[in-house]
């Protein structure tokens, strides 16, 4: 038992405790989830501070750490060899990050959900369960075990959505489960299909391992995905046809325009500590995915649809932009801009140039903490008077200065400003993203300059909601009962937000913090792709 | 030397008196007695190519087990025969029609 | 040895500049509201000039230092982070904690009382660090940090009154303006780091940099296209100037150190640093904002009523100066104005906020319905406060460009390097030069004309209210402060000759580039134009304000109108920002009705599909089953007869149909 397994497991563990405790106990489940939590945010510190910056992960095994590689399902299946599933995971540049993003994103949530009232025990069971799903996603490296915690990702969120969620809840539930639905089944086909072109070169087997599909060389001539097969369907290249399944299914996840929907109702309907998983680490489980399935194990199709990638990011960034612009839902705002946000991710990927790739890992961690941060926020206005309209409120900062401090900051990172995460992140993937034409010619210039703009739109939306809702004269829809529900931040609150406004900021002036980590494996991946592509 | 052929014939006879005291008698109890000559022209049948599983003799065995079935399934008749008798005052089951629609 | 001893030496006290004001900011922010008398950040602010003033001697004119840690690495490319120390540094350096500095003592006695006092200092302290922190940054990227923070301070301060809501309004403005051009900034960051794949300054610009060893290419002139992008949003050049006179809803004090030394600034100095970036198009270009928006600003400053607004725009008309002193390729004479300007600049919005201090205290005190700020409500204020009178008059004069002051120094030397590089230049660009000494006529004009009608003649609310009113001279915290700057608006400072310019120290140790030929005739005939124009100004002024002889009548002219509504400038803007919300709203509607409207329809296809299915299973597929059901049910009801319930007849049925079947299965074999 290595520590990323436990790392993944203990919070099942701690699932079947609040399970097995009898209700009258329920007090004591809360506090069952945040000891899980922090003792996994110490043993991802443990793991971060162990990782090794000089192994590069992404396609050897050699490259990764804290593996372990059990078998798990072996089955003979006569004249088809033998099915080959393994316990395989193991840690790279790419996600040691996320781990600990997830591990600290997880423990706000628990913190968030402090004052639940209702159906205890399911809650934190459920969300146990959830931590479980994603801790393994980012450390899986056989499809298949990929695939399962993928999937058990999408139950226990259904639940918390649909039932712990607003009004309109179940609508919001089913849009979201369908959708992700809709593209992890397409998956499961290329994942077959992957499956019977693979062969693992040790036992000769047909195989789920992710690190042998990326090799080329253990291909099955003329096999449906073999890179020399050229198989068509509808008149399109198997492999390409392949890469677009997997990347609308990450694609729904990141979410990227137009498959965004799900996201501004998902967010709505949520209860908040649902909210601050879903943006803070369920979104990055899309990039993870493209990064780490998509263009590993079709590297020859990331480089030519390169272009269509990065107009995607770029319509994400200012579609969401300008989306968020228009709401008058403070929550819907923030999902918003979480789309507009996370086409900065698309396009710092899609560039394929060092600056460009590690801003998109580095806009995926900041963007993990700053978005669980504000939906933080919302959920704690919408707490005291059951409303977040943003015309319904004005000049909050003579009555929560406190709570209009930790806005501005959480805004003002959001939007980049120098000294926080986003700014580097975002800088870094214009950078870069202008920087592709020159060294790789495959995103044309003008596409970081829209990009760009996306900065200022984002600027534009949150100082003109922090304009209309905390200055001026205080003027409230509740009128002298919402001046006595809104009380300023107490302590608990102070203390979830606080190390998100110091982590946002550290990671801001010391961003080698995260590069360190990512670099050798950013490098090796883009030597990669680049030189399978050739 | 008796063959199949004479085990054959006596089964068939065996059957078709089976078959008629079914058919033509109004007194359950021949009636039972008929399914019994029946059961026991398949059982003969049975014997009759068992002689063809010299390895695991088959046919035999299974004619054992359908004797003994066909003992409980004379007395689970017989029982119903009974009952029948206490509630119409009578075998024939002509009478019997009430689960008739 | 000793020398290493020396740099380090300096090293460390320009980290001691750079760090006392954000020790007070942090410090501050920790503490709230227990920081309200500001001693923290005044003795911060201490610290760092005494530090700087240090440093400044060691560097000025020495070796420059550049000293650089590594701060990360993306691929193979580190960044570093870094101080660079030369002439150009050590000058704002000083210059930053010298404006600042008065202000800082200054705002104690004015700021005194307000709610949220510990807020301003707490800004305030972080304005400074991150202008100080632009000075001395050795790297683009830690330029385009601080430059965004500058930004960002100033969001804070000119938002200081949360609850005004013009206030708001302007902060936000400032900010998205600013924002436009930190786009270009980075724009133009993202260009050098595609050509050289480094940001660092010393590499990219210095003696033997990568910039003049490449060969132009169109893309370096898109290069210095975006950092004048950038530098024309932070400091104020058309089109991006609406945001200066907005600025104005923040504290006076604040508006003194914004327009002096530490936002407006910062854009001329990057333009400088990064300054052998551009080339002759760009140059070009930048000359002509420049004259342009000093022509522009100065002729809407003639018209204003807002005391602080004809000081604004003001401002923004000499940064015009600057813009073309940037644009005739001398660097030197930028600074220099900019220095001097600085400190005249300054002492007006403080004397001005001195004077709208005493205005509103007024309306409290005697609950009088009228604006603190509008020159028509002053007049005759030369007899309540002398002191200040006396120093607007200096600042005014320096202003005006007038013999003996700094102003007539740094100004000087701008319009005559015009006029000296138009002779090299194909007739058309003499325009430049002549629009710039228009502006310098007109900017001589309305600042008489401020000082005419806010200190001469009578008290105007007496009239208007009937009443006698008595006004109070500046307090000693804010008058000594002003004496301060006053000092720095006089010939001395720089230079031993009040009457050429070319013998300043300070121009000597930046004079970057002397490509001209040293017209002689301009340096005699141009300062004697200028200053005969402005004193046939300052006298037109005189007797239409000072003297009451005002000839125009109706103030309704269509030039008039158009001069106060400040070039409609602002209604430009209001049609921009409506029309990327009403883009808003439209993408939103499109996101509702099309995008999600198609994701709800698939799911209404797919329920409808699904009750499709059901009818299907219900009426046709489970009725087939039920219909055979009952098709059977009605044949045996049919077929049985009469015999109903003959047990025995049902026997006899089944064997002969089994019979039949068997039969007929026998015929298949």
């Amino acid at each position: 038992m290595s520590w990323l397994s436990i790392l993944i497991f203990l919070p099942l563990l701690a699932a079947i405790m609040v399970l097995l405790l009898p209700a009258s106990q329920r007090a004591l489940y809360k506090y069952i989830a945040a000891a899980a939590c922090l003792v996994q945010l110490v043993l991802s510190l443990y793991l971060y501070i162990g990782f090794n910056d000089t192994l590069p992960g992404v396609n050897t095994i050699e490259g990764y750490q804290f593996v372990e590689q059990v078998p798990w399902i072996r089955l003979h299946l006569g004249s088809l060899g033998s099915l080959e599933v393994d316990y395989f995971i193991g840690v790279d540049g790419f996600s040691i990050l996320l781990l600990l993003l997830t591990a600290l994103v997880m423990l706000l949530a628990v913190i968030a959900s402090w004052k639940m009232e209702q159906r205890l025990k399911g809650f934190f069971s459920l969300l146990l369960l959830l931590n479980t799903a994603v801790m393994g996603v980012f450390v899986a490296l056989d499809f298949f075990l990929f695939y399962v915690f993928y999937e058990v990702m999408l139950l226990p969120l259904y639940f918390l959505i649909g039932i712990w969620g607003g009004p309109r809840r179940e609508y919001a539930a089913i849009k979201f489960f369908l959708y992700t639905l809709f593209g992890s089944v397409f998956m499961l086909l290329v994942m077959v299909g992957l499956y019977f072109s693979v062969i693992n070169p040790l036992t000769g087997n047909h195989t789920f391992n992710l690190l042998c599909m990326m090799n080329p060389a253990n291909y099955v001539p003329g096999a449906v995905f073999s890179p020399s097969g050229h198989y068509e369907w509808f008149g399109l290249s198997a492999r390409l046809l392949g890469f677009i399944v997997l990347f609308v299914a990450f694609a729904i996840k990141v979410p990227v325009v137009p498959l965004h929907t799900w996201l501004p109702d998902a967010h709505v309907e949520a209860p908040t500590p649902v909210s601050i998983i879903l943006a803070g680490i369920l979104l990055k489980v899309g990039g993870y995915g493209i990064i780490r399935i998509c263009y590993s194990i079709f590297p020859d199709i990331a480089i030519t649809s390169a272009w269509w990638l990065g107009l995607i990011g770029v319509v994400s960034i200012l579609y969401g932009a300008f989306n968020a612009l228009a709401q008058q839902d403070l929550k819907r705002l923030v999902a918003y801009s979480s789309v507009s946000h996370m086409g900065f991710v698309l396009l710092g990927i899609a560039s394929l140039t060092p600056e460009g790739l590690s801003g998109a890992v580095f806009q995926m961690i900041s963007h993990g903490f700053l978005s669980a941060m504000l939906f933080f926020l919302v959920g704690v206005l919408y707490d005291r008077v059951h409303d977040r309209m943003i015309y319904n409120f004005r000049g909050l900062a003579m009555l929560m200065p406190k709570y209009t401090a930790f806005v501005a900051i959480a805004f003002f990172a959001s939007l980049g400003l120098p000294g926080f995460s986003a700014f580097i992140a975002e800088a870094f993937t214009i950078i870069g993203a202008f920087n592709s034409q020159g060294v790789n010619g495959l995103i044309p210039r003008w596409m970081a300059i829209c990009g760009s703009l996306g900065i200022l739109l984002s600027a534009a939306y949150f100082l003109w909601t922090l304009q209309r809702m905390f200055f001026g004269h205080t003027r409230l829809k509740g009128g002298e009962q919402w001046q006595v529900q809104l009380t300023d931040l107490n302590l608990r609150e102070t203390i979830a937000l606080a190390p998100m406004v110091l982590l946002a900021l550290l990671f801001g002036l010391m961003p080698s913090l995260t590069f360190d980590k990512i670099n050798a494996s950013v490098l090796n991946l883009i030597e990669w792709v680049n030189n399978v592509h050739q | 030397m008796i063959g199949l052929f004479h085990l054959l014939t006596v089964s068939a006879f065996l059957f078709a008196v089976g078959i008629y005291a079914v058919l033509a008698k109004k007194n359950a109890i021949l009636m039972l007695i008929g399914i019994e000559f029946m059961i026991n022209a398949g059982v003969l049948n049975l014997v009759a190519f068992g002689r063809y599983d010299r390895a695991f003799y088959g046919g035999q065995t299974f004619a054992l087990f359908a004797i003994v079935l066909a003992a409980a399934a004379v007395a689970v008749a017989l029982a119903i025969i009974l009952n029948v008798y206490k509630h119409y005052k009578s075998i024939d089951p002509d009478d019997v029609t009430d689960l008739r629609d | 040895m000793d020398s290493l001893n020396q740099i380090a030496a300096v090293v460390w006290a320009t980290l001691v500049v750079l760090l006392a004001p954000l020790f007070a900011f942090i410090l501050s922010a920790a503490l709230g509201k227990r920081m309200r008398s500001g001693w923290l950040a005044t003795v911060a602010m201490v610290i760092s000039l005494i530090a700087a003033i240090f440093v400044f001697s060691q560097i000025w004119n020495n070796e420059p230092i550049h000293q650089q840690i590594q701060w990360f690495q993306i691929g193979n490319h580190p960044f570093a982070v870094g101080l660079i120390l030369n002439n150009l540094s050590v000058v704002l350096l000083v210059l930053v904690c010298a404006i600042a500095l008065p202000v800082f003592i200054y705002s104690r006695v004015y700021m005194k009382g307000d709610p949220g006092i510990h807020r301003y200092w707490m800004y305030l302290s972080l304005f400074c660090f991150a202008m100080l922190g632009l000075v001395v940054a050795d790297g683009l990227l830690l330029l385009y940090m601080c430059w965004e923070l500058v930004g960002f301070a100033s969001y804070l301060l000119i938002g200081f009154w949360f609850t005004k809501e013009a206030a708001i309004k302007a902060n936000k403005k400032a900010f998205l303006i600013n924002r436009i051009g930190d786009l270009g900034f980075l724009i133009g960051i993202a260009i050098l780091y595609t050509q050289f794949q480094t940001l660092d300054i010393i590499t990219l610009f210095g003696e033997q940099g990568l910039v003049k060893q490449a060969p132009p290419t169109v893309l370096l002139t898109w290069a210095g296209i975006a950092f004048f992008l950038g530098a024309m949003a932070k400091s104020a050049q058309f089109p991006f100037h609406v945001w200066l006179p907005d600025a104005m809803e923040g504290p006076t004090s604040v508006s003194s150190l914004i327009h002096a030394a530490t936002m407006v600034a910062a854009g001329v100095f990057m333009l400088v640093r990064i300054s052998p970036l551009f080339d002759a198009q760009v140059l070009f270009f930048i000359a002509g904002i420049g004259a342009f928006t000093a022509f522009m600003a100065a002729t809407i400053a003639v018209t204003q009523q807002d005391l602080k607004k004809i000081l604004a725009f003001s401002t923004i008309s000499q940064l015009g100066f600057m813009m073309v002193a940037i644009g005739l390729g001398q660097y030197g004479v930028a600074i220099f104005h900019l220095v001097t300007h600085a400190f005249f600049k300054c002492l007006l919005f403080l004397s001005a906020g001195a004077v709208i201090h005493e205005m509103s205290h007024l309306k409290v005190q005697h609950r009088l319905n009228m604006d603190p700020q509008d020159i028509r409500n002053m007049g005759g204020l030369r007899k309540f406060m002398p002191w200040t009178f006396r120093l607007t008059a200096v600042a005014a004069l320096a202003l005006a460009g007038l013999p003996l002051t700094a102003g007539y120094l740094s100004k000087d030397a701008i319009l005559i390097y015009a006029f000296e590089w138009s002779e090299w230049q194909s007739g058309v660009w003499k325009i430049i030069p002549i629009s710039l000494l228009i502006s310098s006529a007109l900017t001589a004009f309305y600042i008489a004309r401020l000082v005419f009608k806010v200190f001469f003649g009578k008290f105007r609310l007496n009239r208007t209210f009937r009443k006698q009113f008595h006004l109070h001279e500046a307090p000693k915290g804010m008058r000594y402060p002003m004496v301060f700057l006053a000092i720095g608006s006089l010939y001395f400072l720089y230079s031993y000759n009040p009457l050429v310019f070319e013998d300043a120290w300070l121009l000597r140790g930046l004079a970057t580039t002397t490509s001209l030929q040293r017209v002689n005739i301009y340096h005699t005939v141009i300062p004697a134009a200028v200053n005969g124009l402005s004193i046939i100004f300052i006298y037109v002024a005189w007797r239409w304000y000072g003297r009451r002889k005002y000839p125009i009548r109706s103030l309704s002219g269509p030039w008039y109108r158009f001069s106060e509504a400040q070039w409609y400038g602002h209604h430009v803007y209001g049609t921009i920002v409506k029309g990327t919300l009403g883009l808003a709203k439209i993408l939103y509607a499109f996101d509702r009705k099309v995008v999600d409207g198609f994701v709800n329809s698939m799911g209404g296809l797919i329920s409808a599909l699904g009750n499709i299915a059901r009818w299907l299973d219900c009426y046709i597929v489970d009725a087939l089953i039920n219909g055979l059901g009952n098709l059977s049910f009605k044949i045996g009801g049919i077929l049985r007869g009469p015999r109903k319930g003959k047990v025995q007849y049902y026997m006899l049925s089944m064997f002969l149909v089994l019979l039949v079947v068997l039969l007929i299965g026998l015929q298949f074999f």
